[in-house]
């Protein structure tokens, strides 16, 4: 299943740049104005919407767009 | 009350058979009443005493637990020091620390189990460590064992109100943290003196960092004092989905939390109806936030209340354990951060805010020097400016001290940041600044290691680039920087020689 429609639609919640504008590089904190709480939050709702459950400490390294789908994808197709 | 023995005791006698605390395990919702709570603090407080801790140093590493509250309180009860430490902080951090408070005990958490043997080998007045846990991990002893050591003994403590109850570390504007020391009567008169009341049962959810003391003083110990039942939020992740599970009614917030929830509200389908969408992310019953540690954009009272929620702003610092002000229930001004509490004198000189209270710290553990300077003439500096309307609501408008307070609470000190930026040698000058709720990076190469590896352009951004991930990968995040600005010209500097930080942005 392609997880990336929901996944910027959960993104384009905490910043202003609308989902078609995003691009798998941009990184959350420093391109698209995620704050640090922002983040966790983020990853909550990722877990809640995927019911997926994540490593908090391996999800916190995560720096881009990209590297979050691809942590997700692994995650839903366990 | 004097003392956090005597606030202690009258809520474990006036509420014995409600429930004091909820948490999660394993998705369930486990509970302690406070008749439990009491019986667990009183064996731990003897089991320290068995142990030979009496007029101690113990410190705490761990983020909220049931295990950690319990600790905390036998160690403020029990004629010790309870010496909250931030478990984020790098290995390196936190043993310094250790030494610098003189920590006799160590409670654990499991999570930093690691810690304990860098511990032994370099905090030699550590002379016991338990894990914050029932469960024994590695060898090491447990809160369960110091438990098991005290149960049934009787023993007497009698703590004074002039004791030191505990100690925490705040960053310095030198840029070395600060040990501020505050006795039982600082923290027992500012829980009595904060004018609230709520009925006993009342629930409240505690998603602050613990070892800060607006969570310490203001959740669990004025918690406690209403009769409320405290939950733990396992994790910021978490917090939008246990407010939905544990359904508070009253919660402690900084205003980056409050930001982020009103990113939520705001992204939400217009269409859905306010009171439905407040009960999805509010959990249905929250009517009260207090919030404090940084400014708030007045902006987000106004939305809140159209979901129901009352936003309360109040001002503090740990030197005053910690609330100076808060706007309550009854009287509360827009924009303000309330009017001072009942046991706190207030007075503006040259624009800054000075304080006298029976709150204010007794100083700064080992820093006579510091101590005396904030101290000065009986009032505490807070180094905050501000004024005092003519309905006496305090209001703040800057800051005469060079800190930076970020929209989640923390005070950062740039110094403490730049100090180890400075030591790679291809940092020339560096400031840090605080921007958009993060940290920035104001750095000036230097020129003769620029010509030695011929770096420019893109080269030297990634270069600088990599020192500030290097340094970040040691932080935690709130303490991470997020920008960088690569300067082309030096830092203006004034006739002492010393970088005038507040023209920093400047001939970048």
């Amino acid at each position: 299943m392609d997880n990336t429609v929901e996944f910027k639609n959960i993104v384009a919640q905490y910043t202003e740049i609308a989902a078609e504008d995003m691009t798998d590089d941009m990184r959350f904190r420093e391109d698209l104005g995620f704050s640090s709480l922002d983040f966790m939050s983020f990853l909550g709702e990722l877990e809640d919407t995927f019911d997926v459950e994540l490593e908090q400490e391996d999800a916190l390294q995560v720096r881009t767009l990209g590297e979050a789908l691809e942590m997700l994808d692994r995650m839903t197709e366990e | 009350m004097k003392t956090i023995g005597e606030l202690l005791n009258f809520a474990l006698k006036s509420y014995a058979d409600l429930p004091a605390m909820r948490w999660l395990e394993k998705k369930e919702i486990r509970e302690r009443s406070y008749r439990e709570l009491g019986e667990d603090i009183s064996a731990v407080r003897n089991g320290l005493a068995e142990g030979g801790f009496h007029r101690d140093h113990i410190a705490l590493i761990g983020t909220s637990s049931v295990e950690w509250v319990t600790a905390y309180f036998a160690a403020a009860t029990g004629e010790n020091a309870a010496v909250p430490l931030d478990a984020g902080l790098p290995a390196e951090d936190l043993l310094e620390l250790l030494n610098r408070a003189h920590a006799k005990a160590l409670f654990l958490s499991p999570k930093n189990k690691n810690l304990a043997q860098q511990v032994r080998a370099n905090c030699p007045e550590v002379r016991k460590i338990w894990l914050l846990s029932e469960k024994k991990e590695d060898g090491l002893e447990t809160i369960g064992d110091l438990k098991a050591a005290g149960a049934g003994k009787e023993k007497e403590f009698h703590c004074m109100p002039g004791d030191i109850a505990t100690i925490i570390f705040t960053s310095g504007t030198t840029g070395k943290s600060k040990g501020v020391m505050l006795t039982q009567e600082n923290i027992a008169q500012n829980v009595e003196s904060v004018q609230y009341e709520k009925e006993p049962g009342c629930v409240m959810l505690s998603v602050l960092p613990v070892h800060h003391a607006f969570c310490l003083v203001m959740d669990w110990m004025k918690g406690f004092s209403l009769g409320a039942v405290v939950c733990i939020n396992d994790s910021f992740m978490h917090m939008v989905r246990n407010m939905s599970i544990f359904k508070p009614e009253v919660m402690l917030m900084v205003p980056l939390m409050i930001e982020m929830i009103h990113k939520r509200l705001s992204a939400a389908d217009p269409a859905i109806p306010k009171k439905m969408l407040a009960e999805k992310v509010f959990g249905g019953n929250l009517k009260i936030i207090f919030t404090g540690g940084a400014h708030l954009d007045p902006y987000y009272i106004d939305r809140f209340a159209e979901y129901g929620v009352e936003v309360l702003e109040g001002y503090g610092m740990s030197e005053c354990s910690p609330v100076i002000s808060s706007n309550t229930p009854d009287h509360h001004k827009r924009g303000s951060i309330g009017r001072p509490l009942p046991n706190a004198q207030i007075r503006i000189e040259n624009g800054e805010i000075q304080v006298r209270s029976t709150s204010v710290m007794k100083g700064y553990l080992d820093m006579p020097e510091e101590t005396e300077e904030t101290l000065k003439d009986g009032w505490l500096h807070t180094g905050d400016k501000g004024y005092l309307d003519e309905d006496g609501f305090l209001f703040i408008n800057g800051r005469v001290k060079n800190l930076i307070i970020l929209s989640n609470g923390e005070n950062i000190s740039p110094e403490e940041i730049e100090n180890r930026l400075a030591l790679n040698p291809l940092v020339g000058e560096v400031v840090i600044t605080g921007e958009n709720n993060g940290l920035t990076a104001r750095i000036y190469a230097d020129q003769d290691v620029i010509r030695v590896k011929e770096l420019s352009g893109d080269a030297l951004r990634e270069g600088l680039q990599d020192v500030l991930d290097t340094y970040n990968r040691s932080q935690p995040t709130y303490r991470q920087i997020t920008g960088l600005v690569v300067r082309k010209n030096p830092f203006i500097r004034n006739a002492t020689g010393k970088i005038i930080r507040t023209e920093a942005e400047v001939d970048e």
